[in-house]
Formats: structure tokens, sequence, C-alpha cells
């Protein structure tokens, strides 16, 4: 029982080769190219929703934030249809793992820091005090907002592993409870049912959530520091 | 040689060997043919408008036909349901905490599709029309605006044929100024000489009544030099005796 909690989290290899290179890359064949003018159904919702989310996360963005749009809308993009893709039965999430949203985080918050240190050098640097506070907290406050900006990347991964990861165990516990629960009383598995399928529902929105918040955060940082 | 003459009467016969006999080592040098298929990306292919069809949303059509003639209606159903208790019962497919959230999720997407399905479907055709109206507005527009270019073109072009009504206007008030002006001058003309004529008329005049008054002048003079004063004082009594007689006469006559 105990292996099988933790199995469907392992790296998927099949036959000693890990396929997860495979899995990381099969959500980019579900976003098909736009070929012409008037595309299938899938693609016209797509094109739809993709102009929608950039949009409105690019609104708050200068002409120097703008050039990370397609960063932005890939991370998006790619989180979501990954968390969802998760959801479906014996499917290995990628984002479950630290090491992948560590590989995500780290680089892009990265990114956003030494773009901010190289062009608005005094800016990024005036980021560490917060204005008005008073003179003899001044030291405590810098380490504090050194600290704070060093836990940004940490926070990001591993926000978005815990909710996953959280998630997908929160439905095998229950489910596997279910299951249990037959054999003793089936109104209390019928219950309990049904607070898997609210879990799933919920499940489904931490997917999207998850996604647009990673995405937000990094585009807040970037935001900052151009 | 013979390989050579081979390959060129293959070369000869099909177009599509003559690549194959661009490949034939140290062959037909001087033949190098590229590009004798067809573009490879236009025109693009017309989308077939209905995807192809399915039951249970995931076994195309095809396959029940295909199992019709031998199994008929039932068959392949009878085979899908033989298929899961097999592997259910040969324990293949093992029930786990697995399978209830397979049937929650899989449920839940089953409903969804159901429900909201066409009304997404009809979403994405709204789309794709909007889009086709949006061009289909544009090249009305720019159809419309030649239009009434080439309409405003034709206005002109009869406008430039009615022009010569306006030309003979002005002619004819330039032809009526000139005549005003001629018969002025010409006025102005027998003015003067009328001016001219009446001078000298009037000067005659003038001399002719000199004349006369001098004459007249020199008759009255010596008539009045031949008046002596003897005749003078007869002529002088003459006169108050008529006007004394003529006093008598008046007096005697009653007033009337």
């Amino acid at each position: 029982m105990n292996e099988n909690l933790f199995a469907s989290f392992a790296a998927p290899s099949m036959m000693g080769l890990p396929i997860v290179v495979l899995i990381v890359m099969f959500p980019s064949i579900l976003f098909p190219t736009p070929n012409r003018l008037i595309n299938n159904r899938l693609i016209s919702i797509q094109q739809w929703l993709i102009q929608l989310t950039s949009k409105q996360m690019l609104a708050i963005h200068n002409q120097k934030g703008r050039t990370w749009a397609l960063m932005l809308m890939s991370l998006i993009l790619f989180i979501g249809s990954t968390n969802l893709l998760g959801l479906l039965p014996h499917s290995f999430t990628p984002t479950t793992q630290l090491s992948m949203n560590l590989g995500m985080a780290i680089p892009l918050w990265a990114g956003t820091v030494i773009t901010g240190f190289r062009y608005k050098t005094k800016a990024s640097l005036a980021h560490f005090l917060p204005q008005g506070t008073p003179l003899p907290l001044i030291p405590m406050l810098v380490v504090i907002e050194t600290i704070s900006l060093f836990i940004q990347p940490m926070a990001l991964a591993v926000r978005l592993t815990a909710n996953i990861t959280a998630g997908h165990l929160l439905i095998h516990l229950i489910g596997g409870a279910t299951l249990a629960l037959i054999n003793i009383s089936a109104t209390t598995a019928f219950i309990t049912f049904i607070i898997l399928i609210l879990l799933t529902i919920l499940e489904f929105a931490v997917a999207l959530i998850q996604a647009y918040v990673f995405t937000l955060l990094v585009s807040l940082y970037l935001h900052d520091n151009t | 040689m013979l390989r050579r003459m081979v390959l060129s009467a293959a070369a000869a016969a099909a177009p599509c060997l003559r690549n194959a006999a661009l490949l034939g080592p140290g062959a037909l040098q001087a033949t190098r043919i590229f590009h004798t298929g067809q573009p490879s990306l236009a025109p693009v292919p017309p989308l077939p408008e209905y995807g192809g069809k399915v039951r249970l949303g995931l076994i195309p059509e095809e396959f029940f036909q295909f199992l019709y003639p031998k199994t008929g209606v039932t068959g392949p159903y009878v085979l899908g349901t033989g298929l899961i208790l097999y592997s259910l019962s040969k324990e293949i497919y093992v029930i786990t905490a697995e399978t209830f959230s397979a049937i929650s999720t899989i449920g839940l997407l089953i409903y969804v599709v159901k429900k909201y399905g066409a009304s997404i479907g009809e979403f994405a055709d709204k789309l794709s029309e909007q889009k086709i109206a949006q061009l289909e507005e544009v090249k009305q527009a720019s159809i419309q605006q030649i239009q009434d270019a080439i309409d405003t073109e034709k206005s002109q072009q009869a406008l430039v044929q009615k022009r010569h009504y306006l030309f003979d206007v002005q002619r004819n008030n330039i032809a009526m100024a000139l005549e005003l002006t001629y018969r002025e001058r010409l006025h102005r003309v027998y003015r003067e000489v009328k001016n001219r004529l009446d001078y000298h008329i009037s000067v005659q005049n003038m001399m002719r009544r000199k004349e006369q008054e001098h004459m007249i002048n020199w008759v009255e003079k010596h008539v009045v030099q031949s008046i002596s004063a003897q005749q003078e004082k007869e002529t002088i009594a003459k006169c108050i005796a008529d006007l004394k007689l003529l006093a008598k006469k008046a007096q005697s006559q009653p007033v009337l």
C-alpha cells in the first residue's frame, strides 16, 4: 500500500529507458499549428484562448517586458496542459517532480532579476528597502528583503509541486477509501465517491489555477524588473 | 556504356525514372532535372467539414461495419463487454484506488462534453464566421469604394460632355459686351461731332444777331439824329392836344 501510494510519482521508465522525456513532450502535439485562415474547431478555440490570455497577461508590461510574451504564454500552456493531462487515470504528471519545477522556476526568476540588475541597477537595488521604513530598522529589513528575494524561485517551484502532488495524493487516497468502504458499507462508499467527484472538480480548477499563478508571478517579477 | 544506354532509355520512357537515373553513378551528367513534382504546399487541400462518425465517442463506425457481416449488430458490443469482463476476471486490469479516480474523472469529462459540447462547437464556428465576415466586409467595402469611384468618374465624364453650353453662354456674353462697347463708342463719336457742329451754328447765330443789333442801333441813331428840334416841338404839342381830346371823350362816355 505504501509503495503503491507513491508509485505513481516515480519517474516512468519502460525497460530501463526513461520515457519521461516523451511524456514531457507529449502536450505539445495537442496544440496544432494553425495552417490556414479558417481552421478546425480545436485550433480556433485554442487561438481564441491564447489571444484572451496573452492580452490580459501582457497588459501590465511595457515594451521591454513584452519581449517575454512567447515565454510566458508557452509557460502557462505547458503547465496547464501538463496538469490537466495528469488528471487522467494512470498518467504521469511531470510537474509533480520538484526537479522539473525548479528547472522552470530558477532560470525564469534569475532571468528577471538579472535583467533588472543590468538595465535598472539602482531601482533593482532599491527594491530591497520598502518605502518609509524607520532608520534603525533598515539593516534588518535589507536582510529580510534579500531572503525574500532568494526565496522566490523556491516558493514558485515548491508551490507548484506541492499543490499538484497533494491533489493527486488526495484523489488516490479517497479513491482507496471508497474501494475499502464498498465491502463495509455501500452508502458511506457512495458518500466518499461524491467527495471524490467534488475533489476532481477542484483538481481541474487547481490545475489551471496553478498554471496561471506560476505565470502570473513570473510576469510580476518581470514587471518589477523592466 | 550499355548501362548508360539503358538508363537513358528508361529516362525517356518514364519521368519518374529520370530522378532514378541521376542516382546511377557517373551516368547522364548533362540532364540534371530538379523539382519535377508538384510543389508540396500549395494549393492546400480542403479540410473535410465533419469528422468521421464514431460510436461511444471512441470507436469508429468502420469497425462496426467491418464486424457486421460476421456478427451482426450486437457483435462489437459483445466483443467489448467480453474483453472488459475477461480483463477484470483475470486481473489483467486490477481494481485499485485509481479505478475510482478514473471513474470520477472520466464521468465528469463525459458529463461536461455531453452538456456543453454542442455550444462550444457553435462558439468555435462563430469565431470562424466572424473572421470570414470581417474579411468579407473589407472586401465589400473595397468593392463599394471602387464602384463609387467609377460612378464619380462617369458623372464627371457626363459633365464634361455638357461643357459646351457653358462656353456658348460665355461666347454670347462676350459678343454682347463687344457690341455694347461698339455702340457706346459710336454714340460718343456722334455726340462729339454734333458738339462741333453746334458750336459753329451758334457762332453763326451770334454773328447774325450782333449784325442785326448793330444795324438797328445804327438806324435808330440816324433817325434820332434826323429828327430836328422844330419837328420835335410840333410833335410833342400835337401829342398833348390828342391826349386832351381823348380825355374829354373818355369823360363824356359812361363807365362800362
